[in-house]
């Protein structure tokens, strides 16, 4: 737990067993788990820049390898006039990370660089042009070589390899020309600008002006790539073009454009090298095109587009140039440079292809990381047990509502108007009409699983949506996103400010909004597998209408799911699923904001929580434990183990086939079960909701709405009433 | 005939350790020369690479080579690196006039005794030793008037194959040839193209020549490295005996082997084991001129020899080997 184990989670957790049964090994089992956040490993693998881990430890070794082989590697002097190089060099990586991020490769980086070095040339040494004025033809004249390749690419749809291949030919030729006609003039003219002559020995407070040029660029690169529209259009297309197009992208635009970006930023690089070295040389922008693709593919870029990032052309741009200015300086033989840089190539490929190819496999076999949990043996249910849990009939024969017209009621309620509403896993919100909920409508449709919900003084019905987080329908169908974050816990690794399966919710009297979020490491749909790890993962947020603000304030909860305002509204009851308990969270009186347990080691895991009408309270438990489950539990090398080695659906979970509804008091107490002992209607309960006298009993796994008849219950007690007081 | 060679290179090492054992050996403790050549690889820059390694070894300084491998930007990040490492003495072959220019400003300004070899820059430094191309240009082009031109009975076509268009030995040698044939409109050039010193190249470009001019009479080669492959399209096309070649180069046994085998008609050839003890001499005095380098610039100019089937009985040519074993 690298934080946040509140007082919800120590007064969660269920009473341990006597210590004289817990022997020393199981003892430092606990505090290992309890001291070594496993689940972290597995959440940096997660994260999209630990595909950067390899590239840095490559850049790391490349840069100790010569470091220690060469003297005075870092020396300050040394390091700026590499920097010059590195600066001119970083800019072409920049332009082919960002064509690779779209999906493409861009080979002719290398001739349109010796364009722009003899264009820039001719406009200095031959017209005499200003220096502002050459930079522009440079960049208009690399620029067309990458509209070129956009075009045949982009919206000609050629083959990215073989069409920048025979760019890269003709505009060679094209350059071999004008060299054959214009390089000894050039190599005999003379600039006379003095910013031309400026640029190539620039240094801004010591730094290479080329060296800043490229850092600004990296920065508003990675500005653009990671949190603007643009940016997020090449990744897109790079990633899947049919997906993009569908998603309204303009796949071909977005694939030119990529194009002309790196064929400008080979221009001022050219430009740049030009007022450097003014070298006509034939040899000029030569081979670039390999290194380049070596610096961005060793970074981490991926060949097949949509993975990349400017610290990956970063990375790459600065090991591909220690690694060829470390050969020069090792003074290895002719052809040595190419060949380590070809090996490099090699083994970059190779990363790539197999990093991207087993990324998941591994992160699947490590993410999952159980921990401790310890729960005394519950009370039995068996029929004759004599306990208030024990097992009866009295669901047997509910009436069915709706069958087959829900896929999923995760949660049941009525309105003013004695209408029912539940939610389905299709992302829509059915409304069953009173008096006898034959006829039903899709009352809004919201998209993701809606799960909990209440009605708000206004008569909105405010909806958990699973994957989505909470929303608002107003009477009139309107549907409206209340709050989908909350503030980020300061040590967490995934970023937990998203709400991935807000659950439950419930709400004050002052209008706040409690919800539960049952877990920040599963999604929607991969939620059981939180019960392997029973770890508290989930947290309770606040939603403050007043002020717009969402902050969480409870966290490491066990799965908590069902929360429920108690009959006085001085305090919250809420459930932990994993934890198998019942919590109180004090919001008014002296205790405000403590949180105490209520109900431990209860015999099943506790979901939805509601009001009855008699001033106690509904709990559906959603399944059973099982002494199996209880042992694992004690056993997380097992769990993981298990997790590792066997198929996802041969796991052990806790049993949700079967479970009840249970009532109970402020205290504690547990009153009365109902069971549908047979699981012929209602084999798996999520929720309950008392409306006149009867309970509707919903399923997250089911395909209808149960209704039982409550003996003695008040036949015109509803529990929007009991919440807002009958309507004026 | 080839020992005798030899020996005169050997005593051009000794007239130099002479001059250096009057000096204490330590002197030379402690100081680096470093050598950044167009490319390793080739005769002429391993030639020069081995004779600066031997004086080197023998006098205790240290020696160093970078490669640029032909890539001239490589070459100008080894400059600059070197630069900030503050060698006694730079050994630069400029791949062209203009790239490194402002780096031997730079160099010379840090105090570093830079020597050009062979292939001059726009920017002037302390030492330069090599060949005059502009008078080989013009030899090579007397050559052609005197095989091709009027009275020979032949076309008066020639074809020039340049090195990196840009480079000294190119600029200057057209020079040369332009200087030439002017006075002489019977000369007609149907091809004047770079090869960028690069055989294979060389090779593409003569085989389009011999077929678009059928009836050409002679060709300049800027290099012999490069000419081996300007030689074998001629020979590939049949026509070794109608097209004379002459080419230049620094006069290793690749020379002499082409000469025999007709595949070369005349090298002109600039001796690299002398330029070797030119820039030898040229580091002693460098090394020993103090710690700022002098105003004066010493030229030293590497006579040429002529290498055709009729003198290299006479002269012969050096081996890298030979070369290596003498110093070694």
């Amino acid at each position: 737990m690298p934080e946040g184990a509140g007082p919800g989670l120590r007064s969660g957790q269920a009473e341990p067993a006597s210590p004289a049964r817990v022997g020393l090994a199981e003892r430092l089992t606990e505090q290992r788990y309890r001291l070594f956040p496993d689940h972290v490993v597995g959440e940096i693998l997660a994260k999209g820049w630990v595909d950067n881990a390899t590239p840095f430890a490559f850049l790391l070794i490349v840069l100790a390898l010569f470091g220690s082989l060469i003297p005075d590697f870092f020396s300050g002097a040394s390091l700026v006039a590499s920097a010059r190089q590195l600066g001119e060099f970083g800019c072409v990586v920049i332009g082919q990370t960002i064509v690779l991020v779209g999906g493409g490769i861009d080979l002719s980086v290398g001739s349109s660089f010796a364009l722009g070095n003899i264009v820039a040339l001719m406009c200095i040494n031959l017209a005499g042009l200003p220096a502002w004025a050459a930079f522009g033809c440079t960049l208009a004249a690399s620029g067309a070589v990458g509209l070129l390749n956009g075009v045949l690419v982009g919206y000609l749809r050629l083959r990215a390899f073989l069409t920048t291949l025979v760019t890269l030919i003709i505009v060679r030729a094209v350059v071999d020309v004008l060299l054959l006609h214009e390089a000894v003039p050039i190599s005999m003219g003379n600039s006379n600008s003095a910013v031309w002559d400026w640029l190539g020995d620039a240094t801004v407070a010591g730094v290479p002006f080329s060296l800043i040029v490229w850092l600004v660029l990296i920065v508003g690169g990675h500005i653009i790539l990671s949190r603007t529209r643009p940016g997020w259009h090449v990744m897109a297309v790079g990633g899947s073009r049919r997906s993009a197009h569908n998603a309204g992208i303009s796949v071909r635009r977005t694939v030119c454009a990529t194009y002309v970006i790196a064929g400008l930023l080979t221009g001022l690089s050219a430009f740049l090298f030009a007022a450097r070295l003014g070298s006509t040389g034939s040899e000029t922008g030569s081979g670039l095109e390999l290194s380049v693709l070596t610096a961005a593919i060793l970074g981490g870029n991926s060949l097949g587009g949509g993975r990349g990032s400017m610290a990956k052309a970063l990375m790459g741009s600065i090991t591909v140039l220690a690694i060829t200015n470390g050969v020069v300086r090792l003074g290895l033989h002719a052809g040595a440079g190419p060949l380590v840089l070809g090996l490099f190539l090699l083994l970059a490929i190779v990363v790539d292809v197999r990093w991207l190819k087993n990324r998941h496999k591994i992160l699947s076999k490590v993410y999952i990381s159980p921990a401790y949990q310890r729960l005394a043996p519950p009370a039995s249910a068996a029929a004759d047990a004599g306990t208030p849990y024990a097992m009866n009939d009295k669901l047997a024969d509910v009436e069915v509502l709706g069958l087959d017209r829900v896929d999923g009621p995760e949660d049941v309620i009525f309105d003013r108007n004695d209408h029912m509403y539940t939610g389905s896993r299709h992302g829509d919100i059915h409304r069953f009409l009173a008096p006898d909920y034959t006829r039903h409508e899709v009352f809004a449709h919201i998209g993701g699983f809606p799960l909990g919900m209440a009605f708000d003084r206004d008569d909105n019905l405010l909806v958990c949506v699973g994957g989505m987080g909470l929303y608002r329908v107003r009477p009139d169908r309107v549907v409206e996103k209340v709050t989908d974050e909350t503030n980020r816990s300061r040590l967490s690794i995934n970023d937990d400010t998203r709400l991935r399966l807000a659950d439950d919710l419930d709400i004050a009297p002052d209008g706040k909004i409690y919800f539960s979020e049952a877990t920040t490491r599963y999604e929607m749909n991969t939620w059981p597998v939180d019960a392997l790890e029973a770890r508290g993962n989930g947290r309770l947020i606040c939603y403050d209408p007043a002020r717009g603000s969402t902050r969480t304030i409870l966290r490491g909860l066990r799965f908590p799911n069902g929360i429920c305002l108690a009959h006085d509204g001085q305090s919250f009851l809420f459930a932990q699923t994993w934890a198998c308990s019942i919590s109180r969270y004090w919001i008014a009186g002296p205790k405000a904001g403590t949180t105490e347990l209520v109900i431990a080691n209860l015999p099943g895991h506790p979901d939805n929580i509601n009001r009855a009408s008699d001033g106690t309270y509904w709990l559906a438990l959603v399944g059973m434990r099982s002494p199996v489950v209880d042992l694992s539990l004690r056993m997380p090398g097992f769990r993981r183990r298990m997790a590792r080695r066997v198929a996802a659906d041969e796991w052990l979970y806790p049993n949700i086939n079967i479970g009840c509804v249970v009532k109970i008091d402020d205290g504690g107490q547990v009153l009365d079960a109902l069971w549908d002992r047979h699981g012929r209607n209602h084999p798996m309960i999520t929720s309950m909701r008392e409306h006149r006298g009867y309970l509707y009993l919903g399923g997250i796994l089911n395909n209808r709405v149960g209704r039982y008849r409550i003996p003695g219950a008040d036949p015109d007690w509803t529990g929007i009433g009991s919440y807002w007081g009958a309507r004026a | 005939m080839r020992l005798r060679h030899f020996l005169t290179a050997l005593a051009a090492f000794g007239l130099t350790l002479a001059a250096a054992s009057a000096q204490t050996a330590d002197q030379y403790k402690g100081k680096t020369v470093a050598f950044v050549p167009v490319a390793l690889g080739y005769d002429l820059e391993d030639g020069w690479s081995a004779i600066l390694k031997h004086q080197a070894d023998k006098l205790g300084y240290t020696y160093e080579v970078r490669n640029p491998n032909l890539n001239s930007d490589v070459g100008a990040q080894a400059i600059s690196q070197l630069i900030t490492e503050k060698p006694t003495v730079l050994v630069i072959q400029n791949p062209d006039v203009q790239v490194y220019s402002r780096l031997i400003k730079k160099a010379e300004k840090a105090g570093i005794h830079v020597i050009q070899i062979n292939m001059k820059s726009v920017a002037p430094s302390d030492y330069f030793v090599g060949a005059d191309y502009v008078q080989l240009g013009q030899q090579a082009a007397d050559m052609m008037v005197q095989k091709c031109g009027a009275g020979s009975g032949k076309s008066g076509k020639i074809a020039i194959v340049q090195g990196v268009l840009t480079a000294a030995a190119s600029v200057l040698q057209m020079q040369g040839i332009d200087a030439v044939l002017s006075k002489h409109p019977d000369i007609k050039v149907v091809s004047n193209q770079a090869a960028d010193w690069d055989s294979s190249k060389a090779r593409a470009i003569m085989q389009t020549v011999v077929q678009q001019n059928p009836d050409l009479c002679g060709v300049v080669g800027f290099w012999d490295s490069m000419d081996v492959g300007t030689g074998s399209a001629i020979r590939e096309a049949g026509k070794a005996a109608q097209v004379f070649l002459v080419t230049s180069g620094g006069g290793s046994d690749t020379a002499c082997t082409n000469i025999d085998n007709g595949t070369f008609g005349a090298e002109l050839s600039y001796d690299v084991p002398r330029q070797g003890s030119d820039m030898n001499k040229d580091i002693l005095a460098a090394m020993t001129a103090g710690p700022a380098p002098d105003a004066d610039k010493v030229t030293q100019i590497t006579p040429l020899k002529v290498l055709s089937k009729e003198t290299i009985g006479t002269t012969g040519c050096w081996t890298l080997k030979q070369l290596q074993a003498a110093a070694g």
